[in-house]
């Protein structure tokens, strides 16, 4: 075991210095079986080659900082076990489908605007003062958007997403979930206000419902069933007779 | 700040690359299942022929039989129950009944669906049958 | 005792060690955490997240296996000098969160405490620095600018343009954790404490020695691990000598050779200035006490 080691590739970029990322192998010790890939990219960094860059945080699932594609496959590093690959070599590239900034830094920007452009707050249409109290919830009200709550921004989903990847109009599994989440609380009112976004042809309707959104989301959530949920309550919002209230 | 600080860094920018459908085994599955509408397509289109023709009156019409058609309706109908299937399964998933406050299980839902489905078939088998007769 | 803040937790599951018992890991001595007594159900409405820790890293289900558990450092009680609407004592200046001071959290945190952090004060201390923002006069050389230009430079000189060093960042931030825990952790001492001053001379000694390798201008997170390590010397220095100096044991702080609270001494908030490249000088300012009274917890 003490001699065991593992061959990260890691995707390198410098703007300043390279034409297209190109891979970098490094040979770590793999001292421990509860050892993550963000654990070796710690370790690379820290012992090996201080110039790797890449996001982390929380180490626990919680901040979605640290998602890249771990031998192809979008994942959050901090729960992608050496164990699971070990000993073939593990590949680690920045997530597909977003302009790479350095190494394995990608540009959120993108993400960011069309999770702000869907509104992901509780819309009161008449906001009522904070002494009035609070908007209560039964445990059956929180059931109806629970998991498409868990969402905890990664991108991991579109990585996996192909329309996204085909065409970057598309809106996305993670803000259209998020709108589903909203819409879904009974304590929100917000739903005219997100349709103008959501039910557009860069909306929900782009949507040819590939489904891998969903197998790679690390929180349970699925994104893919939102959407088709969303497209079937937009359609029957146009056709039904005062389907059109709020 | 002057412009040197605000000029943006040089981005590599992220293509897909053109195989990128043979690179899972899902995508594969995907690309499979949206290339089946397209002998769904012709054999519908041959079907307006059909009608069109038919429509000039029974004694000219005489429908086209030859064993390669029959071959490729066979299997146009093997993928449009796929889709037929994949399309209930889904529904069911994706559509909400409550009853009493509780959310029906979609399995439920599911089965009813493909329960509608039988009787929608039989009843159109039904009524080709009888009308031709 | 589950349900006691975590100082009082963190010190019981350090005497448990010291007096031989728990479980040996690969990362240090554990306790159990048990809660399978709450069954499937509370644990799935009310624990879901802990649920999935456990089984997503270490791949135990809390409903049948109990948890391993030990004390970590987990929050920063102290912080940027700030009053409830985040002003500091630098005009136009705010903070809010775990970086600031507020006066909520005293010698302790209480659990669920960080969300009035970030929601109140992080409110509060945003309006208040709109309002300075709206009712201040605008100059014509921003000083602010300036200030910014000269860390700028400041950091190319020191980091960027920096020549040799044999010293890796990592290797010290982990001895810097390690010193940390062993001498300013659950259980303070004098001597540990004393030891711990000097040790994190010797730490800020090597630190002008790192070696920095990353020169890009583009997402250095080297420069940024640099930076942040050099302010973590930085405030290790100042939790060291703030403890040296408290005679006492109060919330978090637990002096093994001052067990009990003095309030006649220390109901005070200790403040650090770094003004100058010497030694950091130590002042203390009067707690206002409200409507609550300090008390000793028995429970």
């Amino acid at each position: 075991m003490a001699d065991k080691r593992i061959t990260i590739q890691a995707t390198r970029y410098d703007p300043d210095k390279d034409e297209r990322p190109r891979l970098q192998s490094y040979e770590i010790p793999f001292s421990d079986d509860s050892m993550v890939v963000l654990d070796a990219l710690n370790y690379i960094k820290s012992e090996v080659d201080g110039s790797l860059s890449y996001r982390w945080s929380c180490r626990m699932g919680i901040c979605g900082s640290c998602g890249m594609m771990v031998n192809g496959t979008p994942k959050l590093t901090c729960n992608a076990f050496l164990r699971d690959y070990w000993p073939r070599p593990v590949v680690v590239e920045p997530l597909n489908n977003f302009p790479v900034i350095r190494d394995l830094v990608i540009d959120m920007d993108d993400f960011m605007h069309k999770l702000k452009a869907i509104k992901p707050w509780i819309i009161r249409r008449q906001e009522i003062p904070l002494g009035a109290g609070e908007h209560r919830q039964t445990n059956e009200q929180i059931d109806d958007f629970r998991q498409f709550s868990q969402c905890i921004n990664c991108m991991l989903c579109y990585a996996a997403c192909p329309v996204y990847g085909l065409n970057n109009e598309f809106l996305g599994p993670a803000a259209i979930a998020l709108a589903r989440r909203y819409n879904l609380d009974s304590r929100d009112q917000g739903l005219k206000q997100r349709l103008p976004v959501i039910a557009d042809n860069e909306g929900v309707w782009e949507c040819s419902f590939v489904g891998e959104c969903s197998v790679v989301c690390p929180k349970g959530v699925d994104p893919a069933k939102a959407i088709q949920q969303t497209k079937l309550e937009t359609t029957m919002r146009f056709v039904l007779p005062y389907g059109n209230r709020d | 700040m002057t412009n040197e600080a605000q000029a943006a860094p040089r981005e590599y920018r992220w293509r897909m690359p053109a195989n990128w459908w043979t690179r899972n085994r899902h995508y594969f599955l995907y690309v499979v299942r949206e290339f089946t509408v397209v002998p769904i397509a012709l054999w519908l289109l041959w079907l307006l022929v059909e009608i069109k023709r038919a429509g000039d009156g029974p004694a000219r019409y005489s429908p086209h039989g030859s064993a390669a058609f029959v071959v490729f309706s066979v299997i146009t109908l093997v993928f449009a129950l796929y889709h037929s299937y994949t399309f209930l399964s889904l529904a069911g998933v994706i559509i909400h009944f409550k009853v009493l406050d509780r959310p029906l299980p979609s399995r439920l839902i599911v089965l009813a669906q493909f329960a509608l489905w039988a009787v929608a078939s039989v009843v159109v088998g039904f009524v080709l049958i009888w009308f031709a007769r | 005792m589950e349900l006691g803040p975590r100082d009082i937790i963190s010190r019981a599951m350090m005497t448990e060690f010291e007096e031989g018992h728990g479980f040996e890991g690969p990362h240090g001595k554990y306790l159990h955490l048990d809660v399978r007594h709450l069954g499937e159900d509370v644990i799935d409405r009310k624990l879901p997240f802990m649920r999935e820790l456990g089984r997503e890293f270490v791949g135990i289900d809390i409903v049948k296996d109990p948890i391993p558990v030990r004390p970590v450092q987990h929050y920063m009680m102290g912080g940027i000098d700030a009053d409830i609407s985040g002003a500091t004592p630098m005009a136009g200046l705010y903070a809010a969160g775990e970086c600031a001071n507020v006066g909520l959290n005293g010698a302790n945190r209480l659990g669920s405490n960080s969300l009035p952090e970030c929601l109140v004060f992080g409110a509060a201390a945003g309006r208040a620095a709109a309002e300075y923002a709206s009712s201040a006069k605008p100059v014509t050389a921003n000083p602010v600018d300036a200030i910014l230009w000269d860390e700028a430079r400041r950091v190319e000189v020191a980091y960027l343009e920096k020549k040799g060093g044999d010293e890796r960042i990592g290797a010290i931030r982990e001895e810097m954790q390690h010193e940390m825990d062993t001498g300013a952790g659950v259980f303070r001492t004098k001597e540990g404490l004393e030891t711990l001053v000097e040790r994190l001379g010797g730490l800020r000694q090597r630190f002008s020695r790192i070696k920095i390798e990353d020169s890009s201008r583009t997402f250095n997170t080297e420069l940024t691990s640099a930076i942040e390590l050099d302010f973590m010397l930085e405030l290790s220095q100042t939790i060291a000598l703030t403890a040296l100096a408290r005679d006492e044991s109060r919330g978090a702080h637990a002096r093994r050779d001052f067990p009990e609270r003095n309030d006649e001494k220390y109901l005070k908030h200790s403040l650090v200035f770094h003004r100058d490249a010497g030694k950091p000088r130590l002042e203390y300012r009067d707690v206002r006490v409200g409507n609550f009274k300090p008390q000793a917890r028995t429970y």
